[in-house]
């Protein structure tokens, strides 16, 4: 393969990766907020616990999304210097916002919850939860506001060669931003929703005596999956006539888009329908007694990770040639390179983000497995936190 | 406007240094300051609460250069890429080592290998920037990373692992001084000496002040040694010019952002210390 190709392959391989952690991350953040926020003001004990449970699994996700999240940043320095060379003034605002805003506090907020716990008050402790929840998806809003850009550059001049940017209200109010983050949003608690419901059923399936325990995580699970995915449709199909609009292109760009297009809307809607069926047989328990769909829930886990997949190929294969619609070709982007230097950095990145994701999924299903600690032994939310 | 950001990454980049460094420093010890895996795993958590903190230093200060130096950022990460390649493997290693381990040391290899990596890949970078041997400097930045390591463990930990930290920094005293003049003497001409030889010479009283201190004094001395080398390195290269800046309107935009999340980040990292700071009977 060509330098460019290495290139390409690297950054869609890293960033599928880099995706899949950060649905997770934001899906599984807000119903640990909603958990805690619960378990604040109740106090019921299993709330407690399905914090702590569920917040551990959010945290080894976190801490090793994070990995992927550092490479992502330096991935456009490294192999993209076309693209800050000629645009780095408009793109790269959004996305300095975003590493400060979000990323820098995001994490300092995250580690002040983990050592927080039993020595903060409640409340500070409550807070932090949500202040980790709003800087997340804060960090989701300006990566889409950057992509957006990408998509459809708006607010920018250009001078001697090199754009400049002069209106950041412009950037915010792009249709291809405005269009894509709600959908994105959906997306995570989709992701959120379908996982929890899919670890709590298959503690149902192994009978797992944490009965109450279970049935509360599955229900918010319902519950987060059912008002997510209406809303994560509607918003998906919103992006149709921007997308004709703005880049009538998209889909004849390359062949075969279609395919990954209609398997995501296909997930969408199976998913809507799957958690409508199933509220009304939450009642008495009797999504747990008929056994059968919990089966289902179980295989269901990765089927909205695979249609986000599907929709960000979608979005960034059909923006090629451009990397910059219109203004920049991703071929004119590209660091000036040897092909060996692409190399290794193809084999160095994409060996490590598949060691990451194997290692991310084989702790978070053991955790997930074991299911929470007795109420006697409770273990800290985070290997972190081990030795204090 | 301009001074304002150069100083701003310089202290995000200082930070970083300042504070992954005894992170990196504390993993390629925390093998020797234990008799046993329990004592190891204790030496390795007196660093871990800070993990996520630390790190971000350096995403902030790379976000920074990004959005208000992006003709540098290019310029920087493309023209050194292999060595950044390196760096970002080794922090990607470490980061999930980190993680991974709790109590199970079969993590130890990753975790060393990758504080080892992103330690020598920052020293590389140095040597490519001013022409001196860069086995020199790689060889130089673990050993002030050791050495930090070595101070932070010694001042957190009471008992027989602070002890032992105490002793392997002390033997790192040297070393790290003698890497200083070699650093200065074996480099190329640089554009600016003043900056170099002063920051050389603050970093050879650093590394001897924390040989005759203890406790904070001497981790306070090797955190501003970690500090400085490379900061100093791209004043005395003059890396960072105006003419790589981003033009006015993406600075304004930025500054408002700055000035809240840095005081926010500094007070909630402190809050962290103070949390989990050391308790003296």
């Amino acid at each position: 393969m060509d330098p460019l190709g290495l290139a390409r392959t690297q950054f869609a391989t890293t960033t599928s990766f880099h995706f899949l952690f950060v649905l997770l991350t934001l899906g599984l953040v807000t119903l640990v907020a909603v958990m805690q926020t619960r378990f604040t003001l109740t106090r019921t004990p299993v709330l407690e616990r399905m914090t702590r449970f569920w917040g551990r699994i959010y945290v080894v996700n976190y801490a090793l999304g994070i990995a992927t999240g550092i490479v992502m940043e330096f991935q456009f320095g490294l192999n993209w210097s076309g693209l800050s060379t000629y645009a780095g003034d408009v793109f790269g605002a959004p996305l300095a916002i975003e590493t400060l805003v979000a990323f820098f506090l995001e994490s300092t907020f995250l580690g002040l919850w983990i050592f927080g716990w039993g020595r903060l008050n409640r409340w500070a402790h409550l807070a932090l939860i949500w202040l980790v929840t709003v800087t997340a998806y804060a960090s989701a809003f300006w990566i889409m506001v950057a992509n957006g850009f990408l998509q459809h550059p708006v607010g920018y001049e250009e001078h001697d060669g090199v754009l400049r940017l002069v209106d950041l209200g412009a950037l915010l109010a792009n249709p291809t931003f405005t269009a894509a983050f709600p959908h994105v949003v959906g997306a995570a608690l989709t992701v959120g929703g379908v996982f929890v419901v899919g670890v709590s059923a298959f503690h149902f399936l192994r009978r797992t005596p944490e009965v109450d325990f279970f049935r509360r995580s599955l229900r918010l699970g319902v519950v987060t999956t059912a008002l997510a995915t209406p809303f994560l449709i509607g918003a998906g199909i919103a992006q149709f006539p921007v997308i004709n609009h703005l880049q009538p292109g998209k889909m004849k760009a390359m062949p075969g888009l279609g395919i990954p297009l209609s398997f995501m809307m296909l997930i969408g809607v199976v998913l809507l329908l799957a958690s409508w069926i199933t509220l009304p047989l939450l009642a008495r328990d009797w999504i747990v007694r008929l056994r059968f769909p919990l089966y289902l829930m179980v295989f269901s886990i990765p089927l909205p990770f695979i249609a986000a997949i599907g929709g960000w190929v979608v979005r960034e294969v059909g923006r090629q040639p451009w990397l910059v619609y219109g203004l920049l070709r991703t071929e004119d982007a590209m660091s000036p390179v040897s092909a060996t230097s692409m190399l290794i950095s193809f084999l160095a990145f994409t060996g490590v983000f598949a060691a990451l994701a194997v290692a991310d999924w084989v702790l978070i299903s053991r955790i997930a497995r074991r299911g929470p600690e007795p109420e006697t032994a409770p273990q800290p939310v985070s290997a972190l936190a081990l030795a204090l | 406007m301009e001074t304002l950001w150069i100083v701003l990454l310089g202290l995000l980049t200082a930070g970083y240094f300042a504070l992954a460094g005894f992170d990196y420093g504390t993993a390629l010890l925390f093998r020797l300051l234990g008799r046993d895996d329990r004592e190891r795993t204790r030496a390795l958590g007196a660093m871990t609460p800070f993990v996520l903190g630390n790190e971000v230093w350096l995403v902030a200060a790379v976000g920074v250069l990004f959005g208000a130096f992006p003709r540098l950022e290019g310029e920087l990460l493309s023209g050194h890429h292999t060595v950044f390649v390196l760096i970002v493997t080794g922090l990607v290693l470490f980061t999930a080592s980190v993680q991974l381990r709790g109590t199970n040391p079969a993590w130890d290899g990753p975790l060393i290998a990758g504080a080892l990596a992103v330690a020598i890949g920052w020293g590389w970078l140095a040597a490519d920037l001013t022409g001196a041997p860069p086995l020199l400097w790689a060889a130089g930045v673990v050993v002030l990373f050791a050495l930090h390591g070595g101070t932070f463990v010694a001042w957190r930990l009471p008992g027989h692992a602070g002890h032992r930290a105490r002793v392997l920094a002390r033997s790192l005293v040297l070393p790290s001084a003698l890497f200083v003049p070699a650093a200065v003497l074996l480099a190329d001409p640089v554009r600016h000496s003043t900056p170099g030889l002063v920051g050389a010479a603050a970093v050879l009283v650093l590394v001897l002040g924390a040989g005759v201190t203890t406790g904070r004094t001497a981790f306070l001395c090797t955190a501003v040694a970690c500090a400085l080398p490379i900061p100093v390195v791209f004043a005395a290269q003059d890396v960072v010019g105006p003419e790589t800046m981003a033009h006015g309107t993406t600075l304004s935009v930025l500054t408002p952002v700055v000035f809240v999340v840095l005081p926010l980040v500094l007070l909630f990292q402190f809050a962290t210390w103070w949390m989990v700071r050391v308790r003296h009977a």
